[in-house]
């Protein structure tokens, strides 16, 4: 794919999300309001932080279905660590986010050293930890946290949600690694032909090992961002989060096949099944609703992407 | 005699390259029409609008002498006009039987379908053709790349084919399995059967055309009887000027050994292979599809690792574990499938082209843009690769521009010994010339070439030693003097029994 017709599928995004936005607007004068606004970041900061490496993810032909579970996982530790061994609470949160880096780097593991595909690698191993995750809650949450860890889920800097911030950041990162750097050249070589990239002499299993292990790493971030956000623990945080991430990303043009993707378009995504989300909400539309709606934009957009992809290449 | 396809005054254009010019063409039943033309020349463009999948901008088609426009390769195939393409497109996890009856599979008179009427079709359709071992229940995939096309032709046969259209049949063949074909291809056209022929092979072209056409940048030149032509005059028609050398082998000072192999193998793949490299040498291997050299390659380049032996670089032993080892010690292989091992095709040339040195052309892990670029451009112009220019994706090329691309990125690496598995594979006779002559050059400047060839002719003309392979093992070497296509041939095939063991 060549650079303008990665713009083109992102300027069609970008006039969906207008679209929509206006046509939000009109349903609801709460909508543009800046608080309705920081809030709706607020709200799609876990998914779009998981977003990130599953675009690389997606875009190397793979797809991690286990993020859902690592957060959970991550989730429950924190509170153990925290509450249940008494450990001091910033440490019990870098411990939350590495168990999310050790789960993430056993998918890899299990991808790469035996050959398993994603799919079920990932498979297997969203019922694994979820399982943990139970086991070790035994349906106990865990609440009073102190005050100022929810900073981090309810507080602001700058005037912006303090997880925005870290939405941005990794975002930056993240777009500029995938974009610029040998690494991201690597990933879109293996989603394109992976076997071409082994004859180049490309490293391709650590590059998958990096990327899974990344994707376990910002899934217990989120994690932790999540549990400041809403003040408590539970097992079942999580549940059903692929959906929404691979939903994100697909939506912002990356292609399930591999070989094809990028950040900004991942966002993009992300900001218009947001806007979608919650204008739907406000105009009174309930939960099936919504989804039915997400499902046809995804849809169309897939369709949308195949056929500029054929226009690409005559 | 109604032409059964005609093309009158057609153009076509890809943006705003115009890669065919007023070009007319026919076809009449039971004649073999070749088409030639350098790499990029619009042979395969040409095809496609025959078989329906391209449409001309302007000009007509006529089928039988009716102007029609064909909206899809389907409709095509409905009026008898069958494509074997320059990239076989079967499916490798079905069957023979049900690749070749693919979309049009015989039914029972309750619509499932009809399996035991699709087998026997399948099997008398490849007796026709002669390939009475090919069995009907085999999965595609498993199959070599000649028995893949057998399967091929039989499918485009299935159809009740008037007008058969083969893409570079040959390219991919050892010369046995290219004279096999040339029989099948006769007999069809016996049974009237009309055959548009595209092949960068002359000695074929002599052998079997009725009638030539050649194309220039997208330009008609010429339609002839075979008989008012000679190799020479169609070389020139070709590429517009006349071709003095097609070996240009000069005499190289061999420098030190560079790699040296002791005993080694892959499973019972590649047993005991003993050779050495010396820098500014070209060694050329030549054997039987099967007999172990494309393996040999992938063992040096890390892809199957040694098992056993041991493998010395410049006097040290080494380990070559992947292709990132193989690499690092200047080892470069230009693989023999370049759609499959050698490009990314929905990507440029230029990130082609930088694949393997990427990480060198990186500062601080971010890509030089401007080096990248400036690299793709020269090696554009040093191989004369025909594209729009660095951002073209690399699937819109040619196949001999393709095979071009391959060859640039590992030159680019600079490496120190060269590998090259069927370097001029669907290569036309120009470029041809133009690569054994960088592989002279590349020699000169004292790269260790090893040069795996199934055309007897460019392993002769331009190896300095040849190795024989048959069964996974060495069996005759020889010096240039002595390499005779008889000695070598029949070294080749297990008649001759001369065992020189791999020596020095
Ligand atoms: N889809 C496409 N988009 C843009 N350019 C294209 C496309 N397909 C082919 N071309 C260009 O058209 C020209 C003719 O290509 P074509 O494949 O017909 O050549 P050819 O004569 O078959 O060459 P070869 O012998 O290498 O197979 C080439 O310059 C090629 O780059
Ligand atoms: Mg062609």
């Amino acid at each position: 794919m060549t650079i303008r017709s990665f713009l083109r599928h992102e300027t069609i995004l970008l006039l969906l999300l207008v679209i929509a936005l206006i046509v939000l607007a009109q349903q609801s004068d709460r909508f543009f309001t800046t608080d309705n606004l920081l809030n709706q970041a607020r709200l799609m900061a876990e998914v779009g932080l998981l977003a990130l490496p599953m675009t690389f993810v997606i875009v190397t032909g793979g797809i991690d279905l286990s993020v859902g579970s690592i957060f959970g996982l991550a989730a429950i530790l924190l509170g153990v660590f925290w509450h249940g061994l008494g450990l001091p609470l910033p440490l019990a949160m870098a411990l939350a986010v590495l168990v999310g880096g050790i789960a993430g780097l056993g998918n890899g593991l299990i991808i790469t050293r035996f050959n398993v595909p994603p799919l079920i690698a990932t498979l297997a191993t969203l019922a694994l930890y979820r399982g943990l995750a139970e086991g070790i809650s035994q349906a106990r949450s865990v609440r009073g946290y102190p005050e100022w860890f929810f900073v981090l889920g309810q507080g602001e800097v700058l005037g912006l949600p303090t997880q925005l911030w870290f939405l941005l950041a990794i975002a930056i990162a993240a777009a500029i690694v995938l974009g610029l750097t040998t690494f991201g050249r690597t990933t879109y070589a293996i989603g394109a032909n992976e076997v071409a990239a082994r004859f180049s002499g490309l490293n391709v299993a650590r590059t998958k090992l990096l990327i899974y292990t990344g994707s376990g790493l910002v899934a217990g971030l989120a994690a932790v961002i999540f549990v400041s956000r809403v003040s408590t623990t539970r097992s079942d945080m999580g549940t059903g989060l692929e959906l929404d991430v691979i939903t994100a990303v697909v939506l912002g043009g990356t292609s399930i096949f591999g070989g094809r993707g990028t950040i900004i378009g991942t966002l993009l995504g992300l900001i218009l099944m947001q806007a979608l989300k919650s204008g739907l909400a406000l105009g009174g539309v309930k939960g099936d609703g919504t989804i039915v709606v997400i499902g046809v934009v995804l849809i169309a957009a897939i369709l949308l992407g195949n056929l500029l992809s054929r226009n690409g290449d005559g | 005699m109604t032409a059964i396809v005609e093309l009158r005054q057609v153009s076509k254009s890809f943006g705003n390259l115009k890669v065919l010019k007023d070009v007319s063409f026919d076809v009449q039943p039971g004649e073999v029409h070749a088409l030639l033309g350098e790499n990029g020349a619009g042979k395969s463009t040409l095809i496609k609008i025959i078989s329906g999948v391209l449409h001309p901008d302007e000009g007509e088609l006529r089928v039988v002498g009716e102007a029609v426009r064909l909206a899809s390769p389907r409709e095509a195939r409905g009026r008898g006009i069958a494509t074997v393409y320059q990239e076989l497109l079967l499916f490798p996890e079905l069957s023979v039987a049900e690749n070749i009856y693919l979309g049009h599979a015989p039914r029972t008179r309750w619509g499932a379908i009809d399996w035991p009427k699709m087998r026997s079709g399948a099997r008398a359709l490849l007796d026709s053709l002669d390939s009475h071992d090919l069995d009907v229940d085999t999965k595609v995939g498993l199959l070599s790349v000649a028995n893949r096309q057998r399967v091929e032709i039989a499918k485009a046969l299935s159809q009740e084919a008037r007008l058969l259209i083969m893409d570079e049949p040959t390219a991919a063949l050892a010369d046995s399995d290219a004279r096999k074909l040339l029989t099948i291809v006769r007999r069809l056209r016996d049974r009237g059967v009309g055959i548009i022929y595209v092949s960068h092979r002359m000695q074929e072209i002599f052998a079997l055309a009725d009638r030539v056409t050649v194309l220039r940048d997208g330009a008609f030149i010429a339609t002839k009887p075979i008989g008012e032509v000679t190799e020479g005059s169609l070389v020139s028609m070709m590429v517009g000027r006349s071709i003095d050398q097609l070996f240009p082998k000069t005499e190289t000072a061999r420098g030190a050994t560079v790699l040296e192999l002791r005993n080694v193998s892959h499973r019972e793949i590649v047993r005991n292979v003993s050779l050495t490299l010396r820098a500014g040498e070209i060694l050329g291997i030549a054997g039987l599809i099967g007999s172990g050299r494309t393996e040999t390659a992938l063992t040096i380049f890390g892809i199957t690792p040694a098992t056993s032996g041991e493998i010395l670089v410049d006097g040290k032993p080494v380990v070559i574990d992947s292709p990132a080892a193989a690499r690092a010690l200047g080892i470069a292989y230009v693989p023999e499938d370049r759609g499959l091992q050698g490009l990314v095709k929905p990507q440029t040339i230029r990130e082609n082209i930088s694949l393997a040195i990427i990480d060198r052309l990186a500062r601080l892990l971010l890509i030089d843009r401007r080096r990248e670029g400036q690299l793709a451009r020269e090696s554009i112009a040093r191989f004369g690769i025909r594209a729009r220019g660095p951002e073209q994706l690399v699937r819109q090329l040619s196949g001999g521009n393709q095979q071009k691309v391959v060859l640039a990125k590992w030159i680019a690496t600079e490496p120190r010994v060269l590998i090259m598995d069927e370097p001029t594979r669907g290569i036309d006779v120009g470029a041809k010339a133009e690569i054994h002559a960088l592989m002279s050059k590349l020699a000169g400047q004292g790269l260790a070439v090893l040069m795996i060839s199934s055309e007897l002719p460019e392993v002769l003309g331009m190896s300095d030693r040849v190795l024989v392979m048959r069964g996974g093992a060495v069996v005759a070497e020889f010096d240039r003097a002595d390499a005779t296509p008889d000695a070598v041939g029949s070294a080749m095939t297990a008649a001759g029994q001369s065992s020189l063991e791999g020596a020095a």
